[in-house]
Formats: structure tokens, sequence, C-alpha cells
């Protein structure tokens, strides 16, 4: 395998880590909680899109934007019922409440979708691999790339420019200073969530033509995204982008050239590395505490 | 009848109860018993590490799994008899959690979550991958357990053996969440800086916390090795870590009773819904969270609240200590 082919592979896939990574960062940064059940999300929104696709019949776009409101709503309901009353708690007990809501989505996805492994079809079933120089990619992989970069770019957009996206940043500087100038925090809360639930939406229906759906489908992607934050430090969302693409990257070398059984934990030994020489991650700086 | 009276006559009364039951159990019973002293051993482990000092790691269930591999492959592999192969069996983990506990010694928060999650995942992929060692998903199974010659097979001589280790494991725990160590703990567990300035040596109490916590899980997976006669990698991946979180949370964090209550909960339950994958998870994630909301200090909190169980001060002889308050304050007010 040629290694501009892998790498073009690696980046396809860590665009999708970034993806999840954006939103893992997006509610860390706003309300100090680290979402476990950030990968079930994703898989609840590789499933509402098979629904939508396979089984109500509607086309690739609209089972797109389905699976993007369903995660989203998802997102708003979860910080409603749950993290709204629990603000200023350990985040210990934070965290704890998203690993048992991981598992009770877990629960809940196989209700209706058993054990079985679903597969999603690709947007061009019949599409060939794109020769580009050297490189060969798939035209899924090239439709991943575009969307996260889309989505990436419209983001970056959002939090510039319109007056939501800065009241969103505001309230994750300063949460009493938000409130003071008389942001709704409330709603930036929940509003963040639906965000980064809507993104974790759209990578779940992006993977799914390169990943079978099953209801465990989450817990790797979540890994994935987790280490890319963490390399990135966890509180930038630049860091989290490159991060993931390092990530990508890394992994389809390593499965290239060293062994395939290696690839899927060259992440972790990379992020132990890389935290042990910088315990705040790449770009993350140390915190300064007022005591 | 006052509380207090019951309290002490279920102190004096649980041995006795305990080395009673496997004469009235059949083998199904005894087996969840045992699974359940098992789990107290393990919860107690994790208690520590989460509970005390304040650690939010995911090291766990991986620690045990070290533990279960370490006393099944001594004992299959070497013929080492069980009982030199179960302390080998805490001390391995108890080594590699303290290598897990070197990176996380600088780390804090999310940082020390993922960390010890990668841990945790090398692990497992270790014990798949290694299969000259391991036998990969093929799994180990145990020869039968012999102490002086006497063979050891089925789940009631089973059972004096793990009473025996979970007994002395708890007693154990109780002296040391009551010693100035356990203090340490919780002053971590509160506000590093200020433990720090009241002169404890975070990265050392951090070390040993690890430390401890692995044993005790290592010792759990030796024993659950033990009870169970054959293991696979998969019994200790993010499941069974869910499950450990939820002992410790729902019987109650920072607290000994609370292990215990939590793995009596916690270990029928997935017994009754042994088929049913779906229904278990929905129950473990929602109880989680329900308690996390409502009950943050589990069971154990609210029978102690309720006076249902006894006081758990972090102070060994606290009786002579409020004697000795009350004796200076008295001396204070005829001045």
């Amino acid at each position: 395998m040629d290694a501009l082919t892998l790498t073009l592979a690696g980046i396809a896939n860590g665009s999708l880590y970034a993806l999840v990574a954006l939103g893992l960062v997006l509610i860390y940064k706003t309300q100090d909680v680290v979402n476990f059940a950030h990968g079930e999300v994703l898989m609840f929104g590789a499933f509402a899109g098979y629904t939508a696709y396979r089984i109500v019949g509607l086309d690739y776009m609209s089972s797109f934007l389905v699976a993007i409101v369903f995660c989203g709503l998802l997102g708003a309901v979860t910080e409603r019922l749950f993290f709204r009353r629990l603000a200023h708690h350990h985040h210990i007990t934070l965290a704890m409440v998203t690993v048992g809501l991981s598992f009770a989505f877990k629960g809940l996805a196989r209700v209706p979708f058993g054990a079985d492994l679903y597969t999603f079809p690709p947007l061009f079933p019949d599409a060939q691999p794109i020769q580009i120089g050297q490189a060969i990619v798939t035209l899924q992989n090239l439709i991943t790339i575009a969307v996260a970069v889309a989505l990436t770019t419209m983001l970056f957009v959002f939090f510039r420019i319109t007056t939501l996206g800065k009241q969103m940043r505001a309230t994750q500087q300063n949460l009493l200073g938000a409130k003071f100038v008389g942001i709704n925090t409330g709603r930036v809360f929940s509003l963040t969530w639906a965000l980064a639930c809507a993104i974790g939406g759209a990578a779940g229906v992006l993977l799914g033509p390169s990943s079978l759906l099953y209801p465990d489908m989450g817990g790797n992607f979540l890994l994935k995204g987790f280490a890319a934050a963490v390399l990135g430090g966890f509180e930038s969302v630049p860091g989290a982008i490159v991060g993931a693409l390092l990530i990508g990257v890394i992994e389809k070398l390593v499965g290239g050239y060293v062994s395939t059984a290696f690839e899927h934990i060259s992440a972790y030994c990379v992020i132990i590395i890389v935290l042990f020489v910088r315990p705040y991650g790449l770009f993350g700086v140390k915190p300064i505490h007022r005591v | 009848m006052p509380w207090d009276t019951i309290h002490l006559w279920v102190r004096r009364l649980f041995i006795p109860i305990l080395l009673a039951i496997p004469f009235f159990t059949d083998r199904y019973v005894q087996y969840v018993l045992n699974l359940i002293m098992i789990y107290v051993v393990v919860g107690i482990g994790l208690n520590f590490l989460l509970g005390y000092a304040g650690q939010f790691a995911f090291a766990h269930a991986a620690l045990m799994g070290i533990g279960a591999y370490a006393c099944a492959l001594l004992m299959s592999r070497l013929a080492f008899p069980f009982w030199i192969a179960l302390p080998m069996a805490g001390v391995a983990a108890m080594l590699v959690g303290s290598l897990v506990a070197l990176p996380a010694m600088r780390m804090k928060r999310v940082y020390l979550a993922l960390v010890t999650l990668a841990f945790a995942e090398l692990i497992q992929w270790i014990l798949i991958h290694w299969k000259t060692v391991t036998l990969g998903t093929d799994g180990v199974s145990l020869p039968p357990t012999q102490l002086f010659g006497y063979k050891l097979t089925g789940d009631h001589p089973m059972a004096y053996v793990i009473l025996f280790v979970a007994a002395t494991l708890y007693v154990l725990g109780q002296r040391v969440v009551t010693s100035r160590f356990g203090r340490a703990l919780v002053a971590l567990r509160e506000n590093e800086i200020v433990a720090q300035c009241s002169g404890i040596n975070v990265t050392k109490t951090k070390l040993y916390v690890f430390a401890l916590s692995s044993f005790y899980a290592g010792i759990g997976g030796g024993l659950f090795a033990l009870a169970l006669g054959f293991i696979v990698p998969d019994g200790f991946g993010l499941f069974q870590l869910v499950v450990h979180f939820s002992l410790v949370v729902i019987g109650g964090l920072i607290s000994m009773y609370g292990s215990v209550i939590g793995a009596v909960v916690l270990t029928a339950l997935p017994e009754l819904l042994r088929d049913f994958q779906w229904l278990q998870e929905i129950i473990y994630g929602f109880t989680l969270v329900i308690f996390i909301l409502f009950m943050p200090d589990g069971i154990a909190g609210l029978g102690k609240r309720k006076g249902w169980l006894p006081r758990e001060i972090l102070v060994r002889n606290w009786r002579d200590l409020e004697q000795r308050q009350r004796s200076h304050a008295s001396q204070e007010g005829r001045k």
C-alpha cells in the first residue's frame, strides 16, 4: 500500500474522529462534563440515519438531516433532564452520569435492533475509487472529508459571527460573567449539547458506510475522539482537530507498515506517550488555580 | 430495639452466620454468594481510589483481569498451589497498577481518566493477542484448587477460601481508612492543595492508593478465576468496569459498608437478568444515573443518615477522642 493512500484514508478517519472530538470539547468547555455517552450519540445518529434511509425510504440528504436533528434533540433533552440539575457537582459525579447514560443508551438501542449487524450503503454504491497521482481514494472517503471540513468551517463561522455563537463562547469563558450580561446560560447549555450531539450524529451517518452498524459501535469511536481531544489539550477546538487527524493518520500508517493488530491500539500508545511528556496535551496549557 | 443494640448483635453474629451459610445453600446460590464476596473485595479496592481518594481512574476492571490471569496462568502453567498464586495475583496487579499510576501522578481529571482508559484497553489487547502466554480468546481453565492435598472443588469449599480472604481484606481496609493514610486520602479528594499544605505528600499518597486499590482488584480477580474455573479476556472489559462503578456508587462512596451493600445488590441482579443483555444495560445505566441524581452517597449514606447503619468515622478510637474533647471542654469552662 502506498503511503499517500494510507495517509488519505487516515485523514478520512481522522476527520470523523475530529467531529467526535469537537462534540466532546464543546461540552467539556461549557459544562465541565466529560461525555462518555458521546459514542452512543454517534451510534444513535447512525441508526436514525439507517432507519430513515432504509426503513422509511427517505433520500440520503433527508436521512442525514433526520439523524442530525434526532441527535441534537437527544443532546438538548439529556442536558435539560440530567446535567442542568447537576451543575457545580464534582466532575467525577458528572462523568459518572454520562457513563451510566452510555450504558442505558446502548441497552435502549438493543431493543429494536437486537444483536444483529446492519450495513449502511454508501451514497454512490457503484463509484470507482479515484486515483490521484499515486494515491487511491474512495469516493466515500472524499465525501467524509468534505463534509467534515464543511461542518467545521460552519462551526468556526458560527462561533465568530453569530450572536448565539458569541454567547456560547462567553459562557465557556466565564459563566458568572455571562449571566451578568444577561445571557440565558441555561439555553446556551442546552444548545451547546444539541450542537455537540448533532455533530456526533452527522459523524455517525458519515461513518455508516465504512463501518458496520451495531449497538456497541460507539465505544471505539468515543475512545478515538477522546484520544484526539486529549492530544489537543481538551480545551482547544483547533487542537482537537489536529489531534484527530494525527491519530487517524498514525493509525493507518501503523496498520499499513507494522501490523493490523497494532492499528487499534496505536492511538492509545500515542496518547500515553504524549501525556507522559506533556501532561496537558499538545496545545493545552497548565491551568492556574486560585487557592 | 434501638439500632445500637442491633448493630452490636449483627457484629457478633455476622461471622458465625457467614460460616454457617454454606451448609444450607445449593450450588447455584452458593456460587452467587461467592461472587458477592469477590465483588466486596473488588468494590473496596475501587472505593479507596474513587471514593476516598477521588481519583477518576478506569483501569480497575483491567487490573482485575491481570489478577485473574496471573492466578490462572500460575496455577495451570506452572502448577503453583492457589495459596501462592493468589497473593502473587495481587502483587502482579499491584505492580501494573503502580505502573499506571506513574503517568497519573502528574495528571488530573480528564487526562487521568483517559490515560487509565488507554492502559485498560492496552491490557485487554495484550490479553487477547499475546496468545503464547494467555491463550488469547480461547480462555484459560484452571486446575482443581488444592490445599494440603485436599481438593477444594465445588462452590461450597471455595466459599470458605473466599470468605477468609474477603474478611481479611475487609478488616485490613477498615484499618487503612481509619489510619492517617485514610484521612490523607479524603484530604486529597477534597482539595489537593490544602492536603499539600497540611503536610501530606500528595505524590506518594496517590502512588500508594493506586497500588493498594490495584492489589485489591488483583486479589478479587484471582478469586474470580478460582470461583469460575475458566476465564476469557472479554470478561474484563468496559462492562465489568461499569459494574464496578455502579457497585461503589449505589453502595456508597467513601464507605466500607457501601462496598458490601453494592456488591450484594449488584451481583444478584445480573444473575437474575443473565439472558437479557439489553435489560441489564438499561437497568445498570439508569440506576447509576438515578442514584447519582437523587442519592449521591448511595444506600450506605441513606442508612447512616437514618441510623440503620453505625457511623463511619475515619478515626480509630473516636470514642476516646470524644471523651478527651469533652473533658478538655469542661476544664476550659472551669477556668
